[in-house]
C-alpha cells in the first residue's frame, strides 16, 4: 500500500485528492485517459470510459502506461478486474485500421482477422464495405469512411483512421504576432491537433479557442471552412481572424442566412447548413464548393445531428473541433469521437484560471422567499405554469436592483429567459434589453457600447448564451434559465470568464425563488458549478439587504 | 488358478481392515463370510461406488487391464503390459505412477494379482461398460496378421479406421447413396477389420483397435494429477480484493436483513422466495438478481432469515442477526463465509428452470444438494494447494477435479459458480485464495476472522466534505462514521473509498431519525477535515427549516365551528373528557372517538351539532326514504355502499312500520314449525338453524330422501312442501315436489326450516 493521491474504485471512478503532494503529477499522468467528471475543492473525480481510453490510444498511449499510472499513484491495491478491463478495452482500438492502399484506395485493414470477420458479419456494416481483398483487407467506399467509423465504434471496435487527408487548396495564412502571441497551452493545442490530424480541442470558455482555430489554419496553410453556431459568432470569428492573422476582409466570406459568400476562408452557420427546403438540404454544395484543406467546428457540443451526417462525408479533410466540454446533453459523444476525431488537447478550467488567463469567479445563489400571496399562487398553479411563476417572481426585481447597486459601475449582464420579465427588468434598471428580436445591427451597437463602457448594464435573453464576446462583463445576474441545463451554465459562466484587465474576480449571481422548482433547478446549477471547482455560496435575499458586504 | 475370494481370503488382516475402511459399504451390514464379502465387492453397486472415488490414473489402469484381459489367457495381464499399454514406458515417473495406481486399485480390491499377472475383480468389466478405454469388443474372426492388411487399406478405408481408432469404436454404416464410403466399409468388413454390430452400425474389433493404437490402450498416461499454473497476483491485490468483497457481502446481508425486517417477503407455497421478491431485494441492494440470490441464500445459511411459520408465512430476520451485528466486521464476515462453505444450498441455480419447467426460487428447500459443501471445499483446496496468490479458472479447477474423480465430474456450471461465489464472499481475492480464505479451510476455521481483520484496511474516521455536496471517505469508514453517513447521505460509489452525496431527502431522513440540524452539523464537523462547506451547511439548515412543517396525526372525528367562542371550554369540560378532544386550531377540535359518539355526546351536552360529509355538506336529519328493488329486476350489490347515511341506525317511521309488520309473519312461521301442525311430520322437529338446515338438505340429497321444506313466500306467508332435494348450490336449493310432480328452486334465505322424513313415513 503506497500513500498515493489516487483511489481507484471498482466502478471505474478515480478519486484524486488534490491537496496531496503528488496530486499534480498524478493528474498529469491520468489526464490523457481519464475524463474529469467533477472537480470540487478536495477530491476530483475522474472516470474511465471506453471513449476516454480510446482517446488515449489515439494519442499514442498504451494500456501498459495506463495501468502503470494507476498502480503508481493508487493508495490502495487497484481492483484486478479493472486493470484487465482497461487492457481489454484499449486493445480494441486499432485492431482495425483505415488505410490508403496504393491500388485499391481506401481499405479497412485488420491487424486481427477475427475482428474483421466479426464486424463484417454484423448487419450494420453491410453496404459500407466493398470487395474483400484478402483475409485482412476489405475495400471501403471513400464516401462511407465516416459511416463505417461510426458503425465500428458502435460495435466496440473503433478503427484507427490512418488513411490520411487530402492536402486541400493551398492558401497562405500566417499569424500576425506583432502585438500578441499564442499562449503556451494554445500552442500545445495546435500542435496536438496537427500531430493527430483530426480531432477535438477542449478549452474553457474565454480561454481563446478562436486563436487555436487561427493557429491551426496558419499551420495548415489551406482554404478553410469554419462552421459556427450563429451569425454573431461568425462576425466575431471574422473580426478576430482579420486582427490576428494575415488574412484580409476580402479573403473571408460569410455564408449565412443573410449572405452567401464563398471565399478562401468561409465562415458558415450551422443553421444555414441545416436549412431544408422540400426535405432537401439546400446548402450542402458549400461543403464541396472548394477543396477545403481544413474544416473547423466551433462549439462541437452543440453540433446539430444533420451536421454529423454531412461530416461523415468529409472524412478525407482535416477536421478541428473546438469546445468547452465534451459532454453533450444528447449523449452523442461517440459521434464526435468517430466523425470529428479523438480529443487532442484538454486543459481544465481551474488550471488555466490559475495561470491567470481567465478570471476567477465567485458564484452566489440568492434565495428569495416569496411573499405569501405569491406562494399561494404558486401552490395552486398548474404544473406547467410553476416554473414560469417561480422564475418570474416579482421580488426578483428588487434583488437584482440590490445586486446591481452593489456592483455599481462594473459591467453587468442580467440574463433571463422570459421576455416580459426582461422588459420589466430593463425598465426597472433603466438598462437596454437585448433579445432574439433585436436586429443584428442594434445588437452590434449595444455590444460595442457595452464594450466601450458607455453602458454598464445590459439585460439579455438566451441569445447571449452563444458566442458573444463581452470582454469586460464582470458581473452576471441570472434570473431565469432553461431548466438548469449544464451547457447553458457553462456558456453563461463563460461570458464572465474572459480575462479581466485588472484581475478582478468575476461574480455570477443566480436569483431563485425559495421552495419552488426554481430552487430545484438551481440545485443542478450548484452541482455543476461546484463540480467545476467554483466557490459556490448560498445566501438569503434578506441577508443581502442587511449585509452589504456578503 | 486362484479366485477373487481366495485372493481376498489370502489378504492379511490389516489389509482387509484397510479395504473395509476404504470401501465402507462392504462392512455395512457386516458380511458373514469372506465369500460373501467377495460377492459384495463384486456387486455392481459397490463397484460403482468404489469407482466414483478413484482418480484418473487408477481408472486408466483398470480400463487397461479390462481391455487387455480379453486377449490374455485367463484374463491375467502382466503388469508390464499395463504400463506399456497406458504409455508409461521407461522407468520414469509415469512408470512409478502406474505402479502406484496398481497398488491402489489392488488395495481397493478392484484388481487382484497372482503369478500370471493382474486380474480385474469380478464384475468390473461390466461396470466399465462394453468399450473399456474406447476399445471395441473381442471378435473371433479377426485375421492374425493385421499389419500388412492395415498397410494396404485404401485411403477411404483408412480414414474410417482413423475415425474409430480412439473411440468410440462404433460407427454408423454409410447411407446407400454414399457410394465411396460404403465401398470402404465393405472393404474393411470383408477383411475382418470391422465387424457388424447391428444392421445399421459397424464396430472396430478390439484387436484391430489395439493394433491401430500401436498396442496402447491410452494415448497419454494420466499417472499424475495435472497442475494448471494459473495466474499469480501480488498478495496485496489478493488481500485487498478479498477484504473489499468481505465488506461488501457483510453490508449486503445486513441491508437484506434491514429490508426484510420492515417488509418481510411471503413464502411461496413451494417454500421458496418469489421471483418478484428477489427482484425487489436486488433493487434495494442495487445488485443483479444472481448476486441477490447469493445474498439471500447466505443470509439463510447463516440462519439470519427463516420462514416464520406465521399465517401467511414470511421470511423474517431472526434474533441471531442482532448478536451477529454486535461483533466486529471480520467476525461478521467469518460467520457468513463459514455458513457459505458448509451450506448444502446451491444459489447458482436460482432463476433457472427445473425439469418441470418451473422457476427455481431462492430459499426453496429443493435447492439443497449434499455434495455442494464437499465440492466447495474441494475447489478451494485445489487453490489452497497452489502457491499463494494463484488464481485458477473454472476450467483449470475442472481439469484437476476430472483427474481426481473421472467417474464423478461435477457440472462445470457448479464449479464456475463456486469460484464466483467465493469471490463475492471474499474467500477469494482476484481469483486467488486469500489468507482469510485459507484459514477458513483449516479444521477449526478459528483464525479466519483474525486473518480477515488483518486484511481489512485501517478504518478512516474523517470525511472530505465538498461544495458540490459530496463527501469522500478515503478508505474504510469507522463504524461511527459509517452510521452517520448511512443516516444522512446517499452512497454514490463504493470500493476502496466511499463517495456519498447529501441531498435534501437524505438530510430529511437524518432529521427524521431524531437529530436536530445543529446536532447533525456538529457531528459532521467532528468528522470533517476542514470546515464544513457553506452550501452543505445551508442545505442542512434549509432542510431543517422545512422539516416537519406538515404535521400528521390520527383522529376519530373532528368538531369545527365558525365562531371560536363556541369551542371555548369544550376541551376542558370534564363531561367530554372521554372524547379525547384536542384543539388543533381556534376553530377546530380533533377527537379520538368517531362522529356518531361525538354527535351523541355533544347533543347530550345540550349543543346542537350537525354531521357533515367529507365535502363539508351537512347530513340533514330528515327521514331517510328507503326503497327495495322491484320484482323481476335483480340488482347485484344493491346494498348501500359502506359508510354514508345508510349505516345510520334505523329511525325513520316508514322503516319502523315495515319492521313491525314483518315480525308477526316471522312469528307465524315459527309457531307453525313449533306445533308441527303440518301433516306427515309428526313430532319431527324442523331445523330452523340455517347451517343445520343446509346440512340436512345436503344429507337428503346424498341419500335421495325427502324432507319437509318450510318456505317463506314472497308475501311473507309460510308454505310447507314435501320435496326431494336434488341439489344445494350457489345459495339455492333445487328440489322435486313429488306430490305435485314439479321441480322448484328455492333461495336458501327463504327456507325457514327443514325437517327430514323417514323413508318409512313415505306416503302411500
Amino acid at each position: 500500500m503506497t500513500d498515493g493521491p489516487l483511489i481507484v474504485q471498482s466502478d471505474k471512478t478515480l478519486l484524486l485528492e488534490v491537496d496531496h503532494d503528488q496530486a499534480e503529477a498524478c493528474r498529469r499522468a491520468i489526464a490523457p485517459f481519464a475524463e474529469l467528471e467533477r472537480a470540487p475543492e478536495h477530491v476530483h473525480t475522474y472516470r474511465l470510459t471506453p471513449l476516454g481510453l480510446w482517446n488515449a490510444r489515439a494519442a499514442g498511449h498504451d494500456a501498459e502506461q495506463v495501468v502503470s499510472a494507476l498502480l503508481e499513484y493508487s493508495r490502495y491495491p487497484v481492483p484486478h478486474a479493472l486493470l484487465v478491463d482497461v487492457a481489454e478495452t484499449m486493445s480494441r482500438f486499432g485492431r482495425l485500421q483505415l488505410v490508403s492502399h496504393p491500388v485499391h484506395g481506401l481499405v479497412l485493414h485488420a491487424v486481427d482477422r477475427a475482428v474483421l470477420e466479426e464486424v463484417l458479419r454484423s448487419r450494420r456494416t453491410a453496404g459500407l464495405v466493398g470487395e474483400r481483398l484478402d483475409d485482412t483487407d476489405v475495400v471501403v467506399h471513400p464516401s462511407e469512411r465516416g459511416h463505417l467509423k461510426q458503425v465500428l465504434l458502435k460495435l466496440g471496435w473503433p478503427a484507427e483512421d490512418l488513411a490520411g487527408y487530402v492536402d486541400g487548396e493551398a492558401h497562405p495564412i500566417d499569424l500576425d504576432t506583432s502585438s500578441w502571441s499564442l499562449r503556451p497551452y494554445q500552442q500545445q493545442a495546435v500542435d496536438g491537433f496537427w500531430h493527430g490530424g483530426s480531432g477535438v480541442v477542449v478549452l474553457p470558455c474565454g480561454a481563446g479557442k478562436t486563436l487555436v482555430g487561427a493557429g491551426a489554419m496558419a499551420r495548415s496553410g489551406t482554404t478553410t471552412l469554419i462552421l459556427v453556431t450563429n451569425t454573431v459568432s461568425a462576425r466575431q470569428w471574422r473580426d478576430e481572424l482579420v486582427k490576428r492573422t494575415t488574412l484580409t476582409e476580402d479573403e473571408i466570406g460569410e455564408y449565412s442566412g443573410a449572405r452567401k459568400e464563398i471565399r478562401p476562408v468561409t465562415i458558415a452557420t450551422y443553421q444555414v447548413l441545416t436549412t431544408k427546403r422540400k426535405g432537401v438540404y439546400t446548402h450542402l454544395e458549400l461543403l464541396d464548393a472548394r477543396d477545403w484543406g481544413l474544416v473547423v467546428y466551433d462549439e462541437v457540443h452543440l453540433l446539430p445531428a444533420p451536421i454529423f451526417r454531412m461530416t461523415a462525408d468529409l472524412q478525407a479533410r482535416r477536421r478541428l473541433g473546438l469546445t468547452a466540454t465534451l459532454v453533450r446533453e444528447d449523449g452523442r459523444e461517440d459521434e464526435v469521437f468517430s466523425l470529428i476525431g479523438p480529443k487532442r488537447f484538454d486543459a481544465p478550467w481551474k488550471d488555466i484560471e490559475a495561470q491567470g488567463y481567465i478570471a476567477p469567479a465567485d458564484c452566489v445563489e440568492v434565495r428569495l422567499t416569496l411573499p405569501d400571496r405569491d406562494r399561494m399562487l404558486y401552490a395552486t398553479a398548474e404544473p406547467e405554469e410553476k416554473y414560469r411563476l417561480a422564475a418570474t417572481a416579482a421580488g426578483k426585481n428588487r434583488v437584482v436592483e440590490q445586486l446591481v447597486a452593489k456592483h455599481e459601475g462594473d459591467p453587468t449582464l442580467i440574463i433571463g429567459q422570459y421576455l416580459d420579465q426582461l422588459e420589466e427588468l430593463g425598465e426597472h434598471l433603466d438598462a437596454p434589453v437585448l433579445t432574439g428580436a433585436t436586429t443584428v445591427t442594434e445588437r452590434q451597437r449595444l455590444y460595442d457600447a457595452f464594450r466601450a463602457g458607455e453602458i454598464t448594464k445590459l439585460v439579455v435573453s438566451k441569445v447571449a448564451n452563444f458566442s458573444i464576446d463581452l470582454p469586460e462583463a464582470s458581473v452576471a445576474i441570472q434570473v431565469s434559465g432553461s431548466f438548469g441545463s449544464r451547457q447553458e451554465e457553462a456558456q453563461r459562466l463563460g461570458r464572465l470568464l474572459r480575462p479581466k484587465g485588472d484581475g478582478r474576480t468575476a461574480h455570477f449571481y443566480t436569483v431563485v425563488a425559495r421552495d419552488t422548482v426554481d430552487q430545484e433547478f438551481a440545485a443542478h446549477r450548484q452541482r455543476f458549478l461546484a463540480e467545476q471547482g467554483y466557490a459556490y455560496t448560498i445566501v438569503d435575499a434578506e441577508d443581502l439587504v442587511t449585509d452589504p458586504n456578503g | 488358478m486362484a479366485t477373487f475370494s481366495e485372493h481376498l481370503r489370502a489378504r492379511s488382516d490389516p489389509e482387509l481392515v484397510d479395504l473395509l475402511a476404504r470401501r465402507p459399504d462392504l462392512a455395512n451390514p457386516s458380511p458373514s463370510t469372506i465369500a460373501s464379502l467377495a460377492a459384495r465387492a463384486g456387486s455392481r453397486v459397490s463397484l460403482e461406488r468404489a469407482l466414483t472415488g478413484v482418480d484418473a490414473s487408477v481408472l486408466q489402469v483398470l480400463e487397461s487391464v479390462v481391455a487387455l484381459g480379453g486377449d490374455h489367457a485367463g484374463g491375467a495381464v502382466p503388469a508390464a503390459d499395463v504400463a506399456r499399454a497406458v504409455g508409461a514406458t521407461g522407468d520414469g515417473t509415469a512408470r512409478t505412477g502406474v505402479e502406484d495406481a496398481v497398488t491402489e486399485a489392488t488395495a481397493l480390491a478392484l484388481l487382484w494379482g497372482d503369478d500370471a499377472g493382474l486380474h480385474p475383480s469380478p464384475g468390473l468389466a461390466d461396470v466399465l461398460g462394453p468399450y473399456p478405454a474406447g476399445l471395441g469388443p473381442v471378435v473371433d474372426d479377426v485375421p492374425d496378421d493385421l499389419a500388412p492388411l492395415l498397410a494396404e487399406a485404401p485411403p477411404a478405408a483408412r480414414s474410417v479406421l482413423d475415425a474409430l481408432t480412439w473411440g468410440p469404436p462404433v460407427g454408423r454404416r454409410p447411407a446407400a447413396d454414399a457410394v465411396e464410403a460404403r465401398r470402404a466399409v465393405e472393404w474393411l468388413l470383408t477383411r475382418g477389420l470391422l465387424a457388424r454390430a447391428d444392421t445399421a452400425h459397424v464396430v472396430l474389433p478390439r484387436r484391430v483397435g489395439l493394433a491401430l493404437r500401436d498396442g496402447r490402450t491410452h494415448a497419454h498416461p494420466e499417472t499424475h494429477c495435472p497442475h494448471p499454473t494459473g495466474t499469480v497476483h501480488p498478495e496485496t491485490t489478493v488481500e485487498a480484493e478479498s477484504a473489499g468483497a468481505a465488506q461488501e457481502i457483510v453490508r449486503l446481508v445486513a441491508a437484506l436483513v434491514h429490508l426484510w425486517e420492515r417488509t418481510p417477503p411471503n413464502v411461496l407455497r413451494s417454500g421458496g422466495l418469489g421471483v418478484r421478491e428477489l427482484r425487489r431485494a436486488a433493487g434495494a441492494l442495487e445488485t443483479d438478481e444472481g448476486l441477490a440470490a447469493l445474498v439471500v441464500e447466505v443470509a439463510g445459511a447463516a440462519g439470519f432469515v427463516v420462514d416464520d411459520g406465521e399465517d401467511p408465512p414470511a421470511f423474517s430476520p431472526t434474533v441471531d442477526v442482532d448478536a451477529w451485528w454486535d461483533t466486529d466486521l471480520a467476525a461478521r464476515w467469518a460467520v457468513l463465509a463459514g455458513a457459505w462453505l458448509a451450506t448444502p444450498r446451491t444459489p447458482w441455480v436460482v432463476g433457472g428452470r427445473d425439469e418441470r419447467g418451473e422457476l427455481r426460487a431462492a430459499l426453496d428447500p429443493e435447492l439443497a444438494r449434499p455434495w455442494a459443501p464437499r465440492l466447495r471445499r474441494a475447489v478451494l483446496e485445489i487453490l489452497a494447494a497452489r502457491e499463494p496468490g494463484t488464481a485458477l479458472t473454472a476450467d483449470d479447477v475442472l481439469t484437476v477435479l476430472r483427474w481426481r474423480a473421472p467417474r464423478s465430474v461435477p457440472p462445470p456450471a457448479a464449479v464456475e459458480a463456486i469460484l464466483r461465489e467465493a469471490g463475492h464472499l471474499g474467500v477469494l481475492g482476484a481469483g486467488a485464495l486469500s489468507r482469510a480464505g485459507r484459514a477458513l479451510l483449516e479444521p477449526d476455521a478459528g483464525d479466519a476472522a483474525a486473518a480477515m481483520a488483518a486484511a481489512l484496511p485501517e478504518p478512516v474516521d474523517d470525511v472530505l466534505l465538498q461544495g458540490d455536496l459530496t463527501g469522500i471517505v478515503p478508505g474504510r469508514p469507522t463504524p461511527a462514521l459509517a452510521a452517520l453517513l448511512d443516516r444522512a447521505t446517499r452512497v454514490e460509489s463504493r470500493g476502496a473509498a466511499l463517495t456519498v452525496r447529501f441531498t435534501a431527502q437524505s438530510v430529511e431522513e437524518a432529521l427524521d431519525s431524531g437529530q436536530s440540524a445543529d446536532e447533525l452539523l456538529a457531528e459532521l464537523a467532528a468528522h470533517a477535515r476542514g470546515p464544513l462547506p457553506q452550501p452543505l451547511e445551508y442545505l442542512v439548515r434549509d432542510t431543517a427549516r422545512r422539516h416537519g412543517r406538515l404535521r400528521v396525526g390520527s383522529a376519530g372525528g373532528y368538531v369545527r365551528v365558525e365562531d371560536p367562542t363556541l369551542l371555548a371550554g369544550l376541551v376542558e369540560d370534564p363531561a367530554l373528557a372521554e372524547l379525547g378532544l384536542v384543539r388543533l386550531a381556534p376553530t377546530v377540535l380533533a377527537a379520538q372517538v368517531g362522529p356518531a359518539a361525538l354527535l351523541a355526546a355533544l347533543r347530550a351536552r345540550g349543543l346542537a351539532p350537525a354531521a357533515e360529509r367529507p365535502d363539508g355538506q351537512v347530513v340533514l336529519a330528515r327521514p331517510l326514504v328507503r326503497r327495495v328493488p322491484g320484482r323481476g329486476r335483480r340488482r347485484r350489490g344493491a346494498i348501500a355502499g359502506a359508510g354514508g347515511p345508510a349505516e345510520a341506525p334505523v329511525t325513520t317511521t316508514a322503516a319502523t312500520q315495515r319492521l313491525r309488520s314483518l315480525v308477526p309473519a316471522l312469528r307465524r312461521a315459527e309457531a307453525l314449525q313449533q306445533s308441527g301442525a303440518a301433516p306427515g311430520a309428526p313430532g319431527a322437529a324442523g331445523t330452523p338453524d340455517p347451517v343445520a338446515a343446509l346440512a340436512t338438505l345436503r344429507e337428503a340429497v346424498a341419500d335421495g330422501r325427502e324432507v319437509w321444506l318450510e318456505i317463506v313466500g314472497p308475501d311473507g306467508a309460510p308454505q310447507r312442501r314435501r320435496v326431494r332435494p336434488v341439489r344445494v348450490d350457489g345459495g339455492r336449493v333445487r328440489a322435486v315436489d313429488s306430490a305435485r310432480d314439479a321441480e322448484l328452486t328455492v333461495a336458501v334465505h327463504r327456507i325457514a326450516a327443514v325437517t327430514p322424513i323417514d323413508p318409512e313415513d313415505a306416503p302411500s
